[in-house]
């Protein structure tokens, strides 16, 4: 086959997905870096050049810089409940002969749920604010006044619901992940372990059963990170309103809805050039993750 | 004693995990039957509408995503490191963050509101192209010489050995694509401004984030709206399984 | 005699609020072909989506297509106004960067000789630089409703300063049922206007040059609205334009829309009780918001001629609509004079004493020139501090510079 050929076949088989990885991909990005130097409120052919305008503003914004906060206490909270339960109920699971996959569909059923319908359940039955709602009816058989779960700023009750819609929508998938992990541990070194005596048990687990997790931990701790990054639908769902979005608890793509979409701003220039730092920061921060990550073995 | 206590966990977690399922259908049991009248909102179109894009976009998914696997595993092209390299590096960049910029090209293209802006950027998966090259890069090479000596061309391969071969991956990411697809709410939130093209998600958070909310009729709404990937998920559970491993685990 | 009473708050609300409308007429007229797009948000009282439908399939001039909205309309309005044909004809109250952006047409010309038949106020509210951008379809207000015998059982009296109404709802809480409910945001949203008010401040300064509440007692109401919070009802499922709340006994009070007049008088009877909401001090007035979702025409309408003669058609011409949308579904006041007669249910009882409060101390609620930014800036700075109990003062000093930027960027 000559050369030529072979680039012709090549992209006969690339070519539509290349072409639409460059137009929706590698174009907006490009716009998105022409649009951050430019006015760009309520237009997308803007005139106006502001040089760094945009980026001054977004980075001194107290709206963005807030977000990135969520996003922070958000991660800190939902990575590590997420990795200990989904291991933990990944280990239950494996160690139960009967019903096994019964139970493993069980956990992982939310999985084919949207975190729409779910911020629905949440909001209107679960964390319902009035005494009818789930949480307040099994808190007041213990005396308890009913809580405005969602309504609650200050201690920050919303996190409560935050944190549980997600965790039920995404721990089976984790479960899952843990589970074909722990297939591929080889079972002779179980045995290996039994006839030297090491009782089942917490020294199995250390020894064998976690160094044999260890990429899959890898896996699901990046997997968490880049999806708390990118968290948007329970937030809007369950926090906004018809009227827009409180101050609070704004995830960075929530920031970037309201700030380049929602009412208030319709300024895509400052929009872009959010998006062009969050995409920067979350390269860096997957990068480094990464690295530390590997480095820990 | 041991065994007690994991089966006492087991189960109380599962009652957890069917219990927002079993809230659903209560709530919304009363209202089902007014769920397909389309007065309040048309949520009839929307599920329409939501099966048009989750099945076009899955097939479309398959298809490219394959294709552009399978040439920059098997296909011996100078430039073709230089254009896996340029698909992986936007492994880095979440298109979710890029969904300003994209909203632009889209709006740009006039398909605001339209089934193809629904549709065509998210058709585009680096993620599903990585996964399919990896695979490619360790399909059986004799199969496919035999291909080669029964006279078929590069396509002819494909189409008639690779595919029929790769059936379980191909079902494992269309399974993965359509409830993905199913259940995107930010983009079609974004895009599909006029009620005749949104999806069942953006009715239902229309509904949800109303002044006053129907709540029976939400909720109904809401398991009727799960039906589909329900099934999916209760029929192909098996590929969806395997797909979650692939996709989690590809890095290794 | 309740006529006499409807017609004449009628020309004092116009009176007190407004000012000489001006205007100009451009005189476009146009053909009409292909199907128009109508949305309006999502109105909670029921009746309404059927009736604009219906008015929508009874227009001669074309077909129009009513798209119903509920959620986050006003992002939906700007989003589409942006880059898209689509809706054709919308319900908003208008904003001048929408103006200046050249996204909405002037509808001078759509109203011809019933001009002088229109609440002066109400149109003066939709003009920017003067040209009219919306027609007035109805006009809304919204009041303190409260329990009298919860109030009497509790030992309080009506609340006429903003100290009593917190002290009142502090009392009234009790055994699940919280003192006040004025939305699930703790009355952020719909509070901030009457707070300023009370304190005698506003959005934006008399001449509109400046932002209102650039004052120490902006923070000291604000700071109010903290003391209420414990007192107030959170995550109610309906929120605060829905009567739910207040009918099922979950709050003693509640701040809501003069719509639900009468829902809330079908479930409590002679039980209930309005107020406007109080002042703070001497320097403040009683006051209760007034609003007017208009009609508009989008400038890139495939259209715009056949939109504004629908427009005209249907908030014009065909009085016999705009008495039934005004009055039918829920109590509204309707935007125009001549159909004053028709509002039934304002005639006597709370409801003529709100057609009162709106004609002593009815304010607009939505400035033109206060923009949607501005808007966002000051209200997070009053979810902080009545939510978050953050600092009043330096909350508000960074509101202060958005609504000031704001403006500048207004007049550039």
């Amino acid at each position: 086959m000559t050369t030529r050929r072979t680039a012709l076949t090549f992209w006969l088989f690339v070519g539509p997905f290349a072409f639409g990885l460059l137009a929706f991909t590698y174009l907006p990005i490009a716009w998105s870096g022409y649009l951050s130097v430019f006015d760009a409120r309520n237009t997308v052919t803007p005139t106006e050049f502001v040089g760094l305008a945009n980026y001054v503003d977004v980075l001194t914004d107290r709206a963005f810089l807030d977000s990135i906060g969520t996003f922070t206490v958000f991660a800190a909270f939902i990575i590590p409940t997420t990795v200990v339960l989904s291991l933990a109920l990944a280990l239950l699971v494996n160690q139960i002969r009967v019903a096994r996959a019964f139970f493993r569909s069980v956990y992982f059923l939310p999985f084919a749920c949207s975190y729409v319908v779910a911020s629905l359940v949440w909001k209107m039955s679960l964390f319902s604010g009035v005494d009818s709602g789930i949480a307040n009816t099994v808190f007041g058989w213990f005396g308890a006044e009913p809580l405005a779960w969602t309504g609650t700023v200050d201690p920050p009750l919303y996190w409560v619901v935050l944190i549980t819609a997600r965790l039920w929508l995404q721990l089976g998938f984790y479960v899952i992940l843990f589970l074909a992990a722990l297939q591929r541990i080889p079972a002779h070194l179980y045995e290996a372990a039994w006839i030297d005596g090491a009782a089942p048990g917490w020294q199995t687990f250390r020894h064998i059963t976690l160094p044999g997790l260890r990429g899959a931990l890898i896996a699901v701790l990046t997997l968490n990170l880049i999806n708390a990054y990118q968290a948007f639908d329970e937030f809007y769902n369950i926090l906004g309103d018809s009227r827009g979005y409180p101050p609070f608890a704004r995830p960075p793509l929530v920031y970037l809805y309201y700030t380049s979409l929602g009412p208030g701003g319709q300024d895509l220039g400052r929009g872009s050039a959010g998006a062009v730092v969050l995409a920067l920061v979350i390269a860096l921060v997957t990068l480094l993750s990464g690295r530390v990550l590997r480095r820990a073995d | 004693m041991r065994s007690l206590a994991r089966w006492t966990a087991v189960v109380v977690t599962a009652v957890l995990f069917l219990l927002p399922f079993a809230v659903l259908v209560r709530e919304g049991w009363s209202a089902l039957g007014d769920v397909f009248d389309d007065r309040d909102v048309p949520f009839v179109r929307s599920l329409l509408n939501s099966t048009v894009v989750a099945v076009a976009q899955t097939a479309g998914q398959v298809v490219l995503c394959s294709l552009a696997g399978y040439g920059l595993a098997r296909i011996p092209y100078r430039h073709a490191p230089k254009v896996l390299y340029a698909v992986v590096a936007t492994l880095m960049v979440p298109a979710a963050v890029t969904f300003v910029p994209t909203f632009v090209v889209v709006s740009s293209l006039g398909w605001l509101s339209d089934l193809r802006g629904l549709v065509v950027p998210g058709l585009f998966s680096a993620v599903n192209v990585f996964l399919f090259r990896q695979y490619f890069l360790d399909f059986p090479v004799p199969l496919e010489e035999a291909g080669r000596l029964d006279g078929l061309s590069r396509w002819g391969v494909y189409w008639r050995v690779v595919v029929p071969n790769s059936t379980g991956l191909l079902a494992a990411i269309a399974v993965i694509d359509f409830i993905g697809s199913w259940n995107q709410f930010l983009w079609p939130l974004v895009i599909a401004q006029d009620s005749s093209t949104w999806t069942v998600q953006v009715t239902l958070s229309s509904l949800l984030t109303a002044q006053n909310p129907r709540i029976p009729l939400l909720f109904a709404a809401a398991a009727v709206s799960l039906l589909p990937v329900v099934l999916v998920f209760a029929v192909l559970q098996r590929y969806l399984v395997r797909g979650v491993a692939e996709t989690g685990l590809s890095g290794q | 005699m309740g006529v006499e009473v409807g017609r004449r708050s009628f020309f004092v609300v116009a009176g007190l609020l407004g000012l000489a409308a001006c205007g100009s007429n451009t005189g476009r007229g146009g053909s009409t072909d292909g199907t128009l797009r109508h949305w309006y948000h999502a109105y909670g009282e029921d009746g309404v989506q059927d009736a604009v439908r219906r008015y929508a399939a009874a227009y001669p001039g074309a077909k129009v297509e009513v798209q119903w909205n509920p959620g986050d309309y006003d992002s939906k309005i700007v989003t589409a106004l942006q880059t898209s044909a689509v809706p054709d004809v919308f319900e908003a109250q208008v904003k001048v960067d929408w103006v200046r952006q050249k996204q909405v047409v002037p509808l001078d010309d759509v109203l011809g000789d019933t001009r002088d038949d229109f609440v002066r106020a109400l149109l003066e509210s939709q003009t920017v630089d003067g040209h009219l951008y919306g027609i007035p379809q109805a006009i809304d207000t919204q009041v303190l409703y409260y329990r009298r015998s919860l109030l009497e059982k509790a030992g309080v009296t009506p609340p006429r300063s903003v100290d009593e109404l917190v002290d009142a709802a502090k009392r009234l809480t009790a055994g699940g049922v919280k003192g006040l409910f004025a939305g699930n945001d703790g009355g952020v949203g719909v509070l901030t206007a009457p707070l300023l008010w009370s304190a005698g401040l506003d959005f934006l300064s008399q001449d509109g040059k400046a932002p209102g509440f650039d004052d120490p007692r902006a923070a000291t109401v604000f700071g109010k609205l903290r003391e209420l919070n414990p007192s107030l009802l959170l995550g109610a499922p309906a929120d605060w334009s829905d009567p739910g709340a207040f009918v099922d006994g979950l709050a003693a009070m509640q701040w809501t829309g003069l719509w639900n007049l009468p829902k809330i008088l079908a479930a409590h009877g002679d039980d209930v009780g309005v107020l406007p909401f109080p002042r703070l001090d001497a320097s403040g007035a009683e006051s209760v918001p007034v609003g007017a979702y208009s009609a508009m025409v989008n400038a890139r309408s495939a259209d715009v001629a056949a939109a504004k003669a629908y427009v005209k058609w249907l908030w014009v011409e065909k009085t016999d609509y705009q008495t039934e949308f005004a009055t039918a579904f829920g109590a509204h006041l309707p935007a125009r004079t001549s159909l004053a007669a028709q509002a039934g249910p304002l005639r006597d009882g709370p409801g003529k004493q709100i057609v009162e409060f709106v004609t002593r101390g009815g304010r607009i609620a939505s400035p033109a020139r206060w923009s949607a930014r501005a808007n966002t800036a000051l209200s997070d700075a009053v979810s902080r501090i009545a939510r978050q109990g953050a600092e009043p003062v330096g909350e508000l000093r960074a509101a202060l510079e958005v609504a000031r930027d704001e403006i500048a960027r207004l007049d550039r």
